[in-house]
Formats: structure tokens, C-alpha cells, sequence
């Protein structure tokens, strides 16, 4: 420790010294990153770039001499390379630069190959699996959209959406697409929307590019980050053929843009038409029952049991007519109109023999109106 | 009595045309029969009645 205190401060000579000595003991190291700011001047040996990281938002100012810059073939702006750097204090003006002797172009060959090797192992932890993708909401109130400031790819789905649902709605943040910002971008506009309990799905896209434009799109983290996600994400990332892993990693792949915005929202148009339809065949359908009701019980209100309720009685009275007319023929009455008497015993008994009865015996003599009641004055015959 | 679905109507219905019919029930049997019956043609109505009004109000609304 450098002894000093507000009494005795130290000079700045001795700090710079110091922050250099640290610096050294780093050593040489290999690094791997995104070239950018290239600066090749004219008259100075020396090139100077910044080395980005390629998911994290951060970056180093380094340098090289010209001729070891020429050495790495033709460089260009975003290029993937590994470099082997020395840290270097500039104690002149307290400026840290990597300086670096080597450096090697990560080939678009290599670059292919870790792609592969990587999607293998997310795909062997399961990220990838179909029973991880979520269900996109029928009709979501609001529609996140990640894609580069500007673009034809908002311009595709903010329209398409819109003709289909006119009244949906968006969040849209407008980010990097391509470059080492990317991915920092990407991600914290990814986490935003997700975050935001009104959007009901995420549309993640950009127009086609190279290869190396869409590598972003296949970045560990932000594959990791987009199957952590717990509202649905919908990819359209380039064209058909690229394949960047966050395609395989999203709910749903839409091929385009366009593709996209059909996805997410219904059409308006067609909904209606369907609702038009179900109620249409609703109405013929109860209208139809209805008339053949109608019909069963006007059938069943035309049987003579309901139409003619008197036929009952009338079938009933016709009965009871006939046995009235088989009753007044049997009737003792007709005779007795006739001028035949009964004579009956006092008690009631029917006299049908002389003997039956004695001179004074008391008799009742009925005739077709009313009874006479007689004494016997003598008897003859009988037996 | 609390009002009859209409499928329960239409059923009792029909049952007691039919028994009505049979000529078996005594002529007590046949009034009371003949009562319900009226009764449940009734409610049939009442009810095909109703869902038709409903049909033609949403028609015209």
C-alpha cells in the first residue's frame, strides 16, 4: 500500500506508475470479440479498433501495428476475431489500450460450427422441446414487437396486423438488430415487454442479412432469456432458410414479418363472417324446431279426445239410452197397462195361488196406477 | 304448479291422448283426463308461442 492522506497526497506520477504495474501483471491473454471503429490512418504505423463483447455491452479500445493488422486478411467492421493482447498503460495521458501481435478471423466455418455445437446442447437440456412452447393468445390486448429502428420488418407487421384487427394495439421497441449491440438490446427490450403484464405475446424480428447479421439472433443468453420468457414469443427473423437458434427457441416461427402479424392477431373480418354463419344456422335450426312442435301439437289438438270432448259423454249417453229402452221393456208396467193386476199378501208376498190367502186376509191389489187394498171373502180352487 | 318444461308437457301429453284413446279410463277418469290434457296443450302453446314472439322480436330489432 502507497502510504498518503489528505495531509501528504501523493503525486500523480505515482499513481499512474502504480495502475501500470497492475496493469502488467495481467499478462498476455487471448481474446475473442467483434471488431469495430477501425481506424487506419494515413502516416501512423500504429491501427486502433475497439474490440467488442458479443453479448454483454462492453468493450476494449485495441491496437496493433499495420503490418500485423494486414496479416489477418481483409478485416471488416464486425468481424469475429481472437487476438492476443497485452494490456498498455499510457502513463502520458492514464489511457489503457490492448496491444496485440496476433490475430486470428473466427471463419464463418468456425462460427457455423460452435452454432451447431451449441444448439445441440440446448437442445439436449430441453430448450427446444415442444412441450416448453406456449399457445399464442386468440385476440392479445397488446402485441410487443422487437426490431431494428425504421425497419421494413415493424413497417410488415404494424400494417398487416392492423388490417386484420384494426384496433390492435403495440409496444414496439425499436432496438439493434445487428452488431455487437445487439444482443445487450435485444435482450433488455425483451425483458421490458415480458415484464409488462399487458403485452400477450412478443414478435421478435428483422430482415434478412448475412450471416454474421443474424448471429445475435443464436446468442447463448438471449436464447436462454427467450425460453425463460413467460409470455409467447413469435420469431420472423430473416428469410426461410436462416435458422438462428431463437427461431428454435420461440413459441411460434413465423417465415416473415407479414407471416408474424397473421399469427398474433385474428382476422376481424373473418371472425365476423364466422359469428354471421353460427347464428344464421342457430336460427334456422330453433325456427325448424319450432315449426315442427307446432305442428306435433296441432295434430294432437285435431283428435277427437281434445277437438270433440263431448263425443265422451255423447258415446255414454247412447250407452245409457239403449239400457233404459231394455229396461222399460222388461218393466211389469207395460202389463199392468194392459189391465192385469198383481195381488199381493199383506206382507208383501206374491199371491199366485187361491190357498195362499184365507176369507178375511188382508191383500193389496196393484194396478197400472196405484194400489187397492182388499179383504178376502172366500177362497176356491188353488192346488 | 310450477310451470312444466316443454318437453315435460309434451310428454305428459301425448300420454294422456293416449290413455284418453284406450277407452279403458271410467268417465270420472276421462274428464279429469280430458282437463289436464287441455291444460298441457296449453303450456305446449304457451311456450312455442313464446320462442316464436322471440324469434320475430330479434328479427325485427
Amino acid at each position: 500500500m502507497l502510504e498518503n492522506s489528505a495531509d501528504k497526497p501523493l503525486p500523480v506520477r505515482v499513481i499512474s506508475e502504480a495502475i501500470g504495474d497492475y496493469i502488467d501483471r495481467l499478462g498476455a491473454v487471448w481474446i475473442e470479440g467483434e471488431l469495430s471503429e477501425i481506424k487506419v490512418r494515413p502516416g501512423s504505423s500504429m491501427v486502433y479498433m475497439r474490440l467488442r463483447d458479443t453479448s454483454a455491452d462492453m468493450s476494449l479500445s485495441i491496437m496493433c501495428h499495420q503490418s500485423i493488422y494486414k496479416s489477418a486478411g481483409e478485416l471488416a467492421e464486425n468481424a469475429r476475431v481472437i487476438i492476443n493482447a497485452k494490456a498498455s498503460w499510457y502513463s502520458k495521458n492514464g489511457s489503457l489500450s490492448m496491444n496485440f501481435k496476433e490475430i486470428r478471423q473466427v471463419g464463418v466455418g468456425e462460427l457455423l460450427a460452435r452454432l451447431e455445437a451449441l444448439k445441440n446442447s440446448l437442445a439436449a437440456e430441453g430448450l427446444f422441446a415442444s412441450n416448453r412452447k406456449k399457445a399464442l393468445p386468440f385476440l392479445p390486448r397488446v402485441v410487443g414487437v422487437i426490431c431494428g429502428r425504421n425497419s421494413d420488418a415493424e413497417k410488415d407487421v404494424v400494417e398487416n396486423a392492423k388490417r386484420r384487427w384494426p384496433s390492435v394495439q403495440f409496444a414496439i421497441r425499436e432496438v439493434a438488430v445487428q452488431g455487437a449491440a445487439a444482443v445487450v438490446e435485444v435482450s433488455q427490450a425483451l425483458r421490458e415487454l415480458d415484464a409488462d403484464p399487458e403485452v400477450d405475446v412478443i414478435i421478435i424480428t428483422r430482415g434478412g442479412g448475412s450471416f454474421e447479421d443474424l448471429l445475435p439472433f443464436s446468442d447463448e443468453s438471449l436464447v436462454r432469456l427467450a425460453s425463460e420468457c413467460t409470455t409467447p414469443i413469435v420469431s420472423a427473423i430473416g428469410h426461410e432458410k436462416d435458422s438462428p437458434l431463437l427461431d428454435l427457441v420461440a413459441d411460434f416461427r413465423a417465415s416473415t414479418p407479414t407471416d408474424a402479424a397473421k399469427r398474433v392477431v385474428p382476422d376481424v373480418n373473418e371472425e365476423l363472417a364466422k359469428i354471421t354463419q353460427q347464428r344464421e344456422r342457430a336460427r334456422r335450426t330453433i325456427t325448424h324446431k319450432i315449426e315442427q312442435e307446432l305442428s306435433w301439437l296441432g295434430q294432437i289438438r285435431s283428435r277427437p279426445v281434445l277437438r270433440d270432448p263431448l263425443s265422451m259423454i255423447r258415446s255414454r249417453q247412447d250407452d245409457l239410452d239403449s239400457l233404459l229402452s231394455h229396461l222399460t221393456a222388461l218393466s211389469p208396467q207395460g202389463v199392468l197397462d194392459r189391465g192385469y193386476a198383481v195381488v199381493l199378501t199383506g206382507d208383501g208376498t206374491l199371491v199366485t195361488q187361491a190357498n195362499q190367502v184365507n176369507a178375511g186376509s188382508q191383500l193389496a191389489i196393484r194396478v197400472a196406477k196405484g194400489t187397492i187394498a182388499a179383504t178376502v171373502n172366500g177362497v176356491a180352487g188353488g192346488e | 304448479m310450477e310451470k312444466l318444461s316443454y318437453e315435460a308437457a309434451r310428454q305428459a301429453l301425448a300420454e294422456v291422448i293416449e290413455e284418453l284413446e284406450s277407452g279403458q279410463a271410467t268417465l270420472e277418469q276421462s274428464m279429469a283426463l280430458w282437463a289436464k290434457g287441455e291444460e298441457l296443450a296449453a303450456i305446449c302453446q304457451e311456450w312455442l308461442d313464446g320462442a316464436t314472439k322471440v324469434l320475430k322480436g330479434e328479427a325485427d330489432a
